[in-house]
């Protein structure tokens, strides 16, 4: 393996002194997934140890492993030398680890104090002693300067605040390992401010931090030393004062399996889909276009605005100016019916919730967007049904028991084909594909990749949503990357290099002052 | 300082919804009362006003038990089978000889027998709330009708009779059992750890186990909770019919769902009081005391309670989109 230099080489020295924290070949494992490879860490005790990776790196499932959310699939972690099992989120909480999530994991109808104590409320005669309890949660809220009620609901705050609140949560529970998951997401500039005021009074008094995060501007204004996690492998840990941000970038996006993405070249034809100043909920005045044969990729990070404008043009939400036309005629699409009878197909990111009837049959989920053409007179002809399933089934090698089978017993690689099958069934000119080999293995992606080609062939147009930039990289013939809800850049095959690309989407350059 | 002052505006504007939906559902409450009481003569008399705080009494305990059930998300559809299991139970400890004290102690077993029962279905058999307690909504109303082979109950002592028809302080004993049931009900809910746990299993279950909090226990809590409400119920129903029958109670666990929806718990977790469920059977009772003084037909009863319900829960969300 060629990153162990950079492991042994960059660590920062422990001088001998025993790790608050060590994970010695943390593994985890999902049904068609291993998310942690084998993680070796050391963390330093008082230290900010922030972790960098790509989505989908395996970041927050070791956040999760490590809170006892999940459990660990192999491996150990010790605890100040000793080994802990961590097999509950009570053994985490015990010996002093807590988190705050990406996602706010508090209770939207509970109190700002009840969810502060939730879990440690003080109490006399078992009744709660809520007055104190208010009044420490607001002095602890006031003393960090969030200007936050502790009487207020908590549904009644923005997320921004409640992510300080789970802050604030975390920061009163004795903790002695606080994990910060992208903590940043939602706040604005000044609640940054508040928040890494917080962390470094937290660091003053020796607690330890793992700070999760891909802006390269917070890790070099706050941590000590920095790992880089890549495809569930940690690849390096350096310290930051020895680092620079390139370097981490190309740690983060370094590959091996380039040679997946299969791509064709194809003739591209006349332009099918053109979006013209687009502007909605979460995006705006974006323009693109997508010609017959045309692969083209939307790249940005979470929260960029790239799902909200696919949705717009599916007609999930309402656009607030702009053109959508189809094959030079203008659209009106205020429906996903109209998108669909207008030949556009989204394939959405997640297929368990959105693409699939799991708990119905193979064979059902594949004639679904069929029904009609299947049905005489209101009754579905049952011989059709079976041939239309059957024949998606053979043409994209769905490894299945059969149409019969239940979708919830297919692997992820072949849910995705089933949501394939379906629109190839009913047939489109454009398909969405919003993350579509998210959880998927390598070979099950690359007969995903050959199936792309071939709609390409039959002359559809293709636009892929992606978080995983080689995927998009190599397969776009058109790359537009997407950051705070604009468009902010665009290029041809591999004009450029993965790290100016994934710099433009990160770049920090008035990003939160727009908050 | 412009922080406090930020936070004390936030502070008053808060609108307290619980506290203006009971206001609400007492002004209706009030309304109807004294509309009843100028449109008959018979509404506003010491023996009317004391049945109707009988009656209220008794789908008032299982509406609290209910409640608690509710704010985890959950529901009990086995309570007015409970009560009929209840009645007949202690009807026949009663005319076998126990004392007082020891039938109606046996008889409260019931509670965390079935309520332990329920839990252990919903979280060991991973079987949903609504399927477990359709089931044994069946089953404990037949295994009332075994233990009598389907027959009334009747003779029970006079003492145990007596009770229902007692007052204290001129108020009728069966409220001031409701005060005994809402009270701590009310502390449990609002003043301790494990009322925080119940809202907190409602809003968000991922939450409260992150915060260490055992879903389990929570659970067990709040099914014993409502079906010993409910044996309690059936307890003080058998002395206020004086006889014991397996069918008491029949639908009486669609008139605490109503009470608990009505008074402003939601069906999807998280929102409930215990005052709620008071007021709401207040109402429902009311309804149907006064259809009756006023010779309504009681079909129409039925009607306007199933209106009402639909009118009431519309109401409460409307305010709730508003905020």
């Amino acid at each position: 393996m060629t990153y162990t230099d950079a492991v042994s080489d960059g660590f920062p020295a422990l001088d001998g002194e025993k790790p608050i924290l060590e994970l010695r070949g943390l593994q985890k494992r999902f049904p068609g997934t291993h998310a942690l490879k084998g993680i070796d860490l050391k963390l330093r005790r008082g230290e900010i140890h922030a972790i960098v990776g790509e989505n989908g790196a395996g970041k927050s499932t070791l956040i999760k492993v490590l809170t006892g959310a999940y459990l660990k699939s192999a491996g150990s972690i010790l605890w100040d030398g000793e080994e802990v099992s961590l097999s509950a989120p009570q053994d985490a909480l015990n010996i002093g680890i807590n988190a705050v999530h990406q996602e706010v994991v508090l209770c939207p109808h509970m109190t700002v104090s009840a969810n502060i104590f939730l879990g440690i409320e003080e109490q006399r005669f078992a009744l709660l002693k809520k007055k104190k309890m208010a009044q420490r949660a607001q002095e602890v809220l006031d003393d960090l300067g969030f200007r936050i009620d502790a009487e207020a609901q908590l549904n009644s705050l923005t997320i921004g605040q409640q992510q300080l609140v789970a802050t604030a949560r975390a920061a009163i529970r004795g903790t002695k390992l606080l994990i910060l998951d992208e903590p940043t997401g939602y706040l604005t500039r000044s609640e940054t401010d508040q928040l890494f005021a917080l962390i470094r009074r937290l660091h003053k008094q020796g607690v330890t931090i793992i700070y999760i995060s891909h802006r390269m501007e917070e890790i070099f204004e706050l941590a000590d030393s920095v790992s880089v996690l890549r495809d569930g492998e940690l690849v390096a840990s350096r310290a930051v004062r020895e680092t620079t941000p390139q370097q981490l970038i190309h740690d983060m996006v370094a590959r091996s399996i380039d040679e997946v993405h299969y791509k064709e070249r194809i003739e591209l034809g006349e332009t099918l889909l053109a979006v013209e100043g687009l502007c909605g909920p979460g995006f705006d005045n974006v323009s693109l276009s997508v010609r017959r044969g045309e692969i083209v990729g939307i790249y940005g990070l979470i929260g960029a605005g790239r799902s909200e404008f696919v949705e717009c043009v599916y007609g999930r939400h309402k656009k607030t100016a702009g053109m959508i036309s189809m094959c030079g005629r203008p659209v009106d699409i205020k429906s996903e019916a109209d998108a669909i009878g207008n030949g556009i197909v989204l394939l959405p990111e997640s297929r368990r919730d959105q693409g699939l009837c799991l708990n119905l049959d193979v064979g059902f989920n594949l004639a679904l967007p069929v029904f009609r053409k299947l049905s005489s007179f209101g009754l579905v002809n049952k011989h059709k049904e079976i041939a239309v399933a059957d024949r998606q089934i053979e043409d994209l090698y769905i490894s299945t028991d059969g149409r019969l089978a239940l979708a919830s017993t297919l692997s992820g690689g072949n849910q995705q084909k089933i949501v394939i099958g379906k629109w190839l069934n009913h047939g489109a000119q454009i398909y969405i594909f919003d993350e579509p080999t998210v959880g998927i293995d390598v070979a099950t992606k690359q007969q995903i990749y050959k199936i792309i080609s071939v709609l390409l062939k039959g002359g559809a147009g293709v636009l892929m949503i992606s978080s995983y930039l080689p995927e998009v990289y190599d397969l776009s013939d058109t790359l537009h990357v997407f950051r705070s809800g604009r468009l902010v850049g665009s290029f041809g095959p591999r004009e450029v290099e993965h790290e100016t690309i994934l710099g433009l989407a990160i770049s920090a350059s008035n990003e939160k002052d727009q908050g | 300082m412009p922080k406090n002052a930020a936070i004390t505006e936030k502070s008053a504007n808060r609108p307290r919804l619980g506290f203006l939906r009971g206001l609400t559902l007492l002004g209706l409450v009030l309304v109807l009362w004294v509309g009843l009481t100028m449109a008959t003569d018979s509404f506003m008399t010491s023996p009317n006003i004391s049945n109707l705080m009988r009656q209220t009494s008794l789908w008032a305990i299982i509406a609290v038990g209910q409640t608690f059930v509710v704010i985890t998300a959950g529901i009990d559809l086995s309570v007015g089978a409970v009560v009929g299991l209840a009645s007949t139970v202690v009807s026949l400890l009663l005319k076998a000889g126990y004392p007082i004290w020891a039938a109606v102690s046996l008889t409260m077993l019931i509670g965390p027998v079935v309520g332990s029962f329920h839990a252990f279905g919903i979280l060991k058999m991973g079987l949903p709330p609504f399927i477990m307690t359709l089931a044994t909504m069946t089953g404990l109303r037949g295994f009332g009708l075994l233990l009598t082979d389907g027959l009334t109950i009747a003779g029970l002592p006079d003492a145990f009779v007596d009770f229902s028809r007692d007052s204290f302080l001129g108020i009728p004993m069966l409220a001031w059992m409701v005060v005994i049931v809402a009270v701590p009900a009310y502390i449990l809910l609002n003043h301790s750890r494990w009322g925080r746990y119940i809202f907190a299993v409602g809003s968000n279950s991922e939450a409260a186990r992150l915060s260490g909090i055992s879903i389990p226990k929570t659970i067990y809590l709040v099914y014993i909770t409502s079906a010993s409400c409910a044996a309690f119920a059936g307890i003080l129903t058998a002395s206020r019919i004086s006889i014991g029958v397996a069918t008491t109670g029949e639908a009486w666990e669609l008139q605490s769902i109503a009470a608990a929806v009505i008074g402003g718990a939601s069906l999807f977790g998280a929102v409930g009081s215990v005052p709620g469920p008071l007021l709401g059977s207040l109402l429902l009772t009311t309804i149907s005391n006064g259809a009756n003084l006023l010779n309504i037909n009681p079909f129409w009863q039925r009607i306007i309670t199933g209106m009402l319900i639909i009118l009431i829960v519309w109401l409460d969300q409307m305010r709730r989109k508003k905020r």
